[in-house]
């Protein structure tokens, strides 16, 4: 059985997509929340990596995935500065306190 | 020089906006001092910019790419005249503000829109990029929004402010549909090349730009089906009504239809509907500006009624008349409006019930008001009548006879209403307060200008003609030297027969009661009038329908986030397996 590259790095990506979807049906955590989504985002820059270099165009897909490295980490740094604001306003990171917005 | 002036039209008005903004509404005087100066300096750059109109520049500021194509902007003769109204009563827009809003507060946000607003007014109009036009579209909408709802604790002016926003910005995803369909048969945004190439789009795709471009315009300029937000617009600060709603905004969409003119006329339906559409809302505005009791709606249902005639012109194949009877519009319906707001101004009240015999304690509004009223009503030597009489002989050369007729018909009731309007106000006995002054001096300042131009700008007829012709390649514009026209005009039977009319409808108001009779046989279809044909209350269904449907569809709304991670999953699936199957089949 001969493992090539290609191989490796699809699974690579199906598991970290599927971890991080995995994450964020079932956690409840805001931090982990984050994390989940972190996990997921990795997932999605490999592919964009790989598919880049599938398709002959490494460098277009090294771009984007420096593109969305910026964009992921903006997201996370407001997700956590979010936490912090339910953390003190409910008492709790858990995300179903926040369905209280809805009454 | 070109590229020059062209930027600079619309980057002065932004400029200064940002400017009076960051000044401060503590230093108020610095404030109004910079928003009068640079609304003057995008006035005189778009004067300077008239000769270089038949120059045939074009010219790109910026790549956006294969995405958006090139930022090109075309100072052509069309973009350039409706630039040059922008910005010129933009500018006397902005001087009247000195008097009529003294003493308002947060004055920066209203000069910051007002600046905004004539700055992408020009560059809708400049430019010649489709998507360029849409953002301007929707940035002139936007500003619109914002001065409509300035006073923003009024829940009236709030409303009416997100009913403009709701109704033009409907008819904006017209103007975007068409400009992408456009896009992926043709391969480009720019204008010119569209209007060229137009022909080799399927027939099928070519009617749907068309009538996407159409119900965006019918939208823009408050024609039927879309009327009913302009009179609500007239919450406005009134020198903001004068500039956005009767002047320049309200044209962009007679301004679109004229533009693309020569792409649709082949496309089967559309010249018709547009002179439905125009003659409809010509007739249904004016019937309904008989019965309105508020000053600012009359001359709202009134521009409605004239923006109707432009369209007629313009689905009859009339572009120079529909775009002379847009620049002599401009003119008299800003004095008009400015007038009333000196009367506002000095009264305190919109209603016409509360005015009368006004005409004594404000004689330079009254001179003014009346020089407006009788170029509106179509009198001869003011500029509303050649312009009204060239619509009128489009419409019966390149439209059918019934439609012919109805603009006859509305030409009557536009000098009954407009007769009306200025004897309930100015004549007859008072019914409340009579002012203690006139209209002040930067009032004036604003008030004389127009009153010039309502008298003279026919007189530019020929020159404006020629303008149009040298600079459109693509429309057949008539040199029509503003002697011939003259000619044209006094010695065509349509023209007296039209006077007639508007004789008539002057003298119903005359006779008024010994017409009672005849009034009271129509009450039923006043009452309906008033009542704006029903309009209004469709739009409160549409409305009523969609806050049910919220509060219907609230129980999908869990607010669990792992919840909405499941339906942007299935989402994600979902559309997999449609671009699979799509593959498949």
């Amino acid at each position: 059985m001969s493992w090539n590259i290609g191989v490796i790095v699809l699974a690579g990506i199906l598991g970290l997509l599927g971890v991080g979807l995995y994450g964020l049906l079932v956690l409840r955590n805001l931090i982990k929340v984050v994390i989940a989504m972190q996990i997921l985002v990795k997932g999605a820059i490999l592919a964009l990596v790989a598919a880049g270099a599938a398709q002959d165009q490494i460098s277009l897909g090294q771009s984007l995935a420096l593109t969305v490295i910026v964009a992921d980490t903006i997201v996370s740094v407001v997700g956590l500065a979010l936490a912090v604001q339910v953390r003190s306003h409910c008492g709790t990171l858990d995300v179903r306190a926040l369905s209280r917005l809805k009454k | 020089m070109a590229v020059v002036l062209t930027l600079m039209t619309i980057a002065l008005p932004w400029v200064g906006a940002l400017a009076v903004w960051l000044i401060g509404d503590a230093r108020s005087r610095l404030q109004s001092a910079l928003a009068v100066a640079f609304s003057a300096a995008a006035g005189l750059v778009s004067l300077a910019l008239i000769p270089y109109a038949t120059g045939g520049y074009e010219f790109s500021v910026f790549d956006a790419g294969e995405a958006f194509g090139r930022f090109t902007f075309a100072p052509d003769g069309l973009g350039v005249y409706l630039a040059v109204i922008a910005t010129i009563i933009g500018c006397l827009a902005v001087v009247f503000s000195l008097d009529y809003m003294k003493g308002e507060h947060q004055l920066g946000r209203y000069y910051a829109f007002v600046l905004f607003f004539v700055g992408a007014m020009a560059g809708l109009v400049l430019a010649s990029n489709l998507f360029l036009v849409f953002l301007f579209w929707e940035i002139t909408a936007l500003c619109s929004y914002a001065l409509i709802s300035f006073h923003n604790d009024d829940p009236k002016a709030v409303a009416g402010g997100i009913k403009a926003l709701i109704i033009t910005g409907l008819g904006g995803i017209g103007l975007l549909v068409g400009a992408l369909l456009a896009y992926s048969y043709l391969g480009t945004f720019n204008i010119s090349l569209f209007l060229q190439n137009a022909g080799q789009m399927p027939a099928g795709a070519l009617a749907t730009v068309a009538f996407g471009f159409l119900a965006a315009a019918a939208a823009k300029s408050a024609q039927f089906p879309f009327q009913t937000w302009l009179p609500d617009a007239m919450e406005a600060p009134t020198p903001v009504s004068a500039l956005i709603h009767a002047a320049t905004m309200v044209n962009a969409g007679v301004y679109l239809l004229a533009r693309f003119y020569p792409a649709f006329a082949a496309v089967p339906a559309w010249r018709i509907t547009v002179i439905s559409i125009g003659v409809i809302t010509a007739l249904m505005a004016a019937s309904m500006a008989v019965v309105s009791n508020d000053l600012k709606r009359v001359l709202a249902y009134s521009t409605v009624s004239q923006l109707g005639y432009m369209v007629y012109a313009i689905g009859a194949g009339g572009i120079f008349a529909s775009q002379f009877h847009l620049l002599n519009h401009s003119a008299f319906k800003a004095l008009l409006f400015l007038g009333a707001g000196a009367v506002i101004h000095a009264t305190g009240t919109r209603d016409l019930r509360l005015m009368g015999g006004l005409g004594r304690a404000m004689p330079v509004t009254r001179a003014v008001f009346i020089i407006g009223s009788l170029a509106l009503v179509g009198i001869p030597v003011l500029n509303g009548f050649w312009s009204k009489e060239l619509v009128l002989e489009a419409g019966f050369l390149g439209g059918p006879l019934w439609a012919y007729l109805l603009a006859i018909l509305t030409a009557g009731l536009t000098a009954l209403y407009t007769y009306r309007c200025l004897y309930l106000v100015f004549y007859g006995p008072s019914h409340g307060k009579i002012p203690p002054h006139d209209a002040g001096y930067a009032m004036r300042a604003a008030l004389y200008p127009l009153a010039i131009a309502a008298l003279v700008t026919w007189l530019l007829a020929g020159p404006f003609s020629r303008m149009l012709a040298a600079s459109l390649p693509f429309h057949e514009v008539d040199l029509l030297p503003t002697w011939e026209m003259a000619v044209e005009v006094l010695s065509a039977p349509q023209t007296f027969l039209a006077l007639a009319v508007i004789a008539l409808g002057l003298a119903a108001w005359r006779w008024r009661e010994r017409l009672s009779p005849v009034a009271n046989a129509f009450h039923g279809l006043a009452q309906a009038a008033s009542n704006s044909y029903g309009f209004e209350w469709l739009n409160r269904q549409v409305v009523t329908l969609t806050q049910e449907a919220g509060e219907a569809l609230r129980s999908t709304q869990t607010g669990q986030l792992n919840w909405n991670v499941v339906a942007i999953a299935g989402a994600l699936v979902l559309v997999l397996a449609i671009v699979i199957l799509g593959s498949v089949l």
